[in-house]
């Protein structure tokens, strides 16, 4: 080897030492850059239970939503409402379509009250109930899986496709297959941000529904195969989709493989396996400001996309824990008591409380940071 | 100077994949009894994340529930199409099978006395109709149900049923993705179109060695979700379709469709849609002179199909979900009552019907009234596994889908003969 080739190579391998210092450094600055804040993270305790033995109708509650000073339950036995600190249950015999409520929303405009129930949608509007179904309103079907108030317009997801309900004209628009991009009209999630409405549609990952120039587009999982997810992070997590939340620039997608965020140009996907995610199987999705409420068959997880609050519970007793997840390190913290139930369906949360639906009552807890 | 490029190059991937945090799962095992050269992406790409590896628990509350006293009856949900579709023969059948399967446990005593009550829907095929049903079945306190067959109908109700939280059996939905699906309250007690698929793969393309197939198939979902496995097969196969032609149910003139295939001449057919406008589409085949072997899926194997094909059915190929010849004694004295009851066969639809409904009953009368119980024995994987039913021993994966063995059927003298299905 000439002498000129040495000083060459010796240059080349320098170069490629400092290349690779600089990146060891540059990611680590920007591993300490996304270093999960804590603080960030809410953490709520000082659980406090509710079943049929305090008053609710049933102890399978579905949704749970906060009406500012009273809170409001689906069960499978009628609403419940919590008031004052006692439960009152209306039921069919006051006017309710049917007594399985499974999705809550409350009008920002007008304070009605909208139910998604098992046999029609329900307006509680200054006391008095009103139906709607598929034989006197055109709705798309009875069986109501979610409902969302936006300004004038009630939406609605169900298993024969979404639908929109203008108060102010009083007509039903139907979304199928037949006029959006879904691969079937089975929906059963719905949400409102940033100008758009996003539909978890079951088999057709997230129908995206512009309101400005009410068009549609769809997100599905890119591999196209139902058994595997074959990159991570390139789109959906799977295209069986069960509920969308929106709120901060991110929309969240729950489906019963894992968990899936969206920030307009890039997908995360998170599981079990890889994230805080304290199961891949979520009932449903619920984002408030930076936080994701994530309600799974294991309890709820809540998550900013980098650090997690998981709040579980040993369902043989009242006892259970928080474990908080910043980066690698876990920690955890005991709650006696904890959330009532590890099954969880449905959560709301307020400025300083959280109410959770569960498979056995529902539960409330208090911002401790 | 290249070895230090190469060098360059490795330090360069060295970095990138130090910014990536990839977890995927270490280990990889197949699903649906998929041989590693037709998994998705196998040859090229190990999936990040593989499903259906395990089975998905309830994790809800509802055991400790007690059966509430003074029943009458044990209600007993069944959905099917029985007015107003055009698979009204095959649900008639379905529910013969099932009440047949009643009939028999309650000559034995019901459940501790108490006699099973078949509660009967009809489902008409329409969009969300069979969520209404489903709820219907819960507001009337079933505790556990069985239907159907339209794969529209099973998808929708399965979702509210996941609600209701009841369990449901099917005995004759095809669709492969309808368990695919992660919800924890179904099991599938009949083979899917994914088993058919694979087994028409291996046949047409390994057997018969055929390289160019012309595929027609219906416009219905049964059509597009059945033929996908089998496209996908053919493809890794590196055979692809020539050509996909559709129709929609109700056809009864081809020609077009089949003058397109005719121009292309290929290896065979593959007809994927109902008995009745398969058996048209083969008359219409053979009237055009094309003598290409065909090939269809198992809704051929029918006295319709044979009836109104006549002797152009005559060396068919399908598949079937079970040996209706079998050498199995559940099976002849099923045969038996059922034609004594019924003055006719029990199709693939009767024997299914009596099998899921069997399970039904013995998961009751193991565990009694409370619907978590009987959805936890029946998708537990161990207590029926291998059952011996009508339909032969069946062996449940772990998204609860029926992968027992299937067979092989054609068409010969006037009669389906039943052989094993050759291995990929």
């Amino acid at each position: 080897m000439k002498k000129t080739d040495i000083i060459k190579q010796t240059k080349l391998t320098a170069m490629i030492i400092v290349v690779f210092i600089i990146g060891t450094l540059s990611y680590n600055l920007s591993a300490q850059n996304k270093k999960p804040n804590q603080n960030k993270m809410p953490i709520y305790g000082h659980w406090k239970n509710f079943t049929s033995n305090d008053g609710l109708p049933s102890n399978k509650t579905y949704c749970v939503r906060i009406d500012g000073k009273r809170v409001l339950v689906g069960t499978n036995k009628g609403l419940a409402v919590y008031e004052n600190g006692k439960w009152k249950t209306y039921t069919i015999k006051d006017g309710l379509a049917h007594n399985g409520v499974l999705a809550i929303d409350v009008s920002k405009l007008t304070g009605d009250v909208w139910l998604g129930t098992m046999g029609g949608l329900t307006r509680w509007s200054a006391g008095k109930f009103e139906n709607f179904t598929q034989l006197n309103s055109g709705m798309p079907n009875n069986l109501i899986y979610a409902v969302i108030c936006d300004a004038k317009d009630v939406w609605v997801a169900t298993g024969g496709g979404a639908g929109k309900y203008d108060t102010y004209t009083k007509q039903w628009e139907i979304f199928t297959q037949q006029n959006a991009p879904m691969h079937e009209p089975w929906t059963y999630g719905v949400c409102e941000g940033d100008g758009k409405i996003f539909i978890a549609a079951w088999g057709g990952g997230v129908v995206e529904y512009t309101k400005k120039t009410k068009k549609f587009r769809d997100y599905t999982d890119p591999d196209g195969k139902m058994e595997i997810d074959l990159f991570p992070d390139d789109g959906l997590v799977h295209d069986i989709t069960t509920g969308t939340s929106w709120a901060n620039g991110y929309l969240w997608v729950a489906t019963y493989f894992g968990l899936s965020r969206y920030d307009g140009v890039h997908w995360k996907g998170y599981f079990d396996h890889d994230s805080g995610l304290t199961s891949n199987f979520i009932n449903y999705v619920r984002a408030v400001g930076s936080i994701a409420y994530l309600c799974t068959d294991k309890g709820l997880s809540t998550t900013d996309g980098k650090n997690w609050v998981n709040y579980t519970t040993n369902n043989s007793s009242k006892n259970g824990k928080a474990t908080i997840i910043v980066g690698t390190k876990k920690t955890e913290l005991a709650m006696i008591p904890s959330i009532s139930h590890n099954f969880v369906l449905g959560v709301d949360v307020s400025n300083h409380t959280i109410w959770l639906a569960t498979s056995r009552g529902v539960s409330r807890g208090e911002l401790l940071k | 100077m290249i070895r230090n490029y190469r060098l360059l190059v490795m330090f360069l991937l060295l970095l990138l994949f130090q910014h990536t945090n990839v977890k995927g799962q270490e280990k990889k095992l197949m699903y649906g009894k998929t041989p590693n050269k037709i998994f998705p992406y196998n040859n090229f790409q190990k999936a990040y994340k593989y499903f259906f590896l395990e089975s998905v628990p309830f994790l809800g509350a509802g055991r400790e529930k007690l059966p509430p006293k003074g029943l009458k009856e044990v209600r007993i949900g069944f959905l099917g199409p029985l007015e107003g579709s055009d698979l009204v023969s095959l649900g008639k059948q379905m529910l013969n099978g099932a009440n047949l399967a009643i009939k028999e446990a309650n000559d034995k005593g019901g459940y501790k006395g108490i006699p099973f009550k078949l509660m009967v829907h009809n489902d008409v095929g329409l969009w969300g109709a069979a969520a209404n049903e489903v709820v219907k079945m819960n507001d009337e306190k079933d505790w556990v149900w069985l239907g159907s067959i339209n794969d529209v109908v099973s998808h929708v109700a399965l979702r509210a049923t996941l609600k209701m939280e009841m369990m449901m059996v099917n005995t004759g939905d095809p669709d492969p993705t309808f368990t695919e699906t992660n919800i924890p309250w179904l099991i599938r007690v009949i083979s899917d179109d994914r088993q058919s698929s694979y087994a028409l793969a291996s046949y047409i393309y390994e057997k018969m060695g055929h390289k160019r197939i012309a595929v027609i198939r219906t416009n219905s979902r049964y059509g597009r979700v059945g033929i996908m496995e089998y496209m996908n097969v053919a493809v890794r196969l590196g055979h692809p379709v020539m050509i996909e032609e559709r129709f929609d149910d109700g056809d009864t003139d081809f020609k077009m469709q089949l003058d397109n295939i005719k121009r292309i001449a290929p290896d065979g057919i593959l007809i994927w849609g109902n008995a009745k406008e398969s058996a048209l589409i083969l008359n219409q085949i053979r009237k055009l002179g094309m003598i290409q072997p065909v090939y269809a899926s198992d809704r051929v194997v029918s006295p319709e199909f044979i009836k109104i094909a006549g002797k152009n059915a005559e060396g068919i190929v399908s598949t079937s979900p079970y040996n209706p010849n079998a050498n199995n004694s559940k099976l002849k004295s099923f045969q038996k009552n059922y034609f004594k009851n019924f003055g006719e066969a029990p199709d693939v639809f009767a024997a299914h019907a009596y099998d899921g409904m069997s399970l039904i009953i013995k998961a009751i009368q193991k565990v009694g009234l409370n619907r978590v119980l009987i959805r936890d024995i029946l998708m537990d994987l161990k207590t029926f596994q291998g059952y011996q039913g009508v339909t032969g021993k069946i062996i449940l994966d772990q998204s609860g889908n029926d992968i027992g063995d299937i067979f092989m059927s054609k068409l010969e003298n006037g009669k389906f003969k039943f052989s094993p299905v050759p291995k990929f």
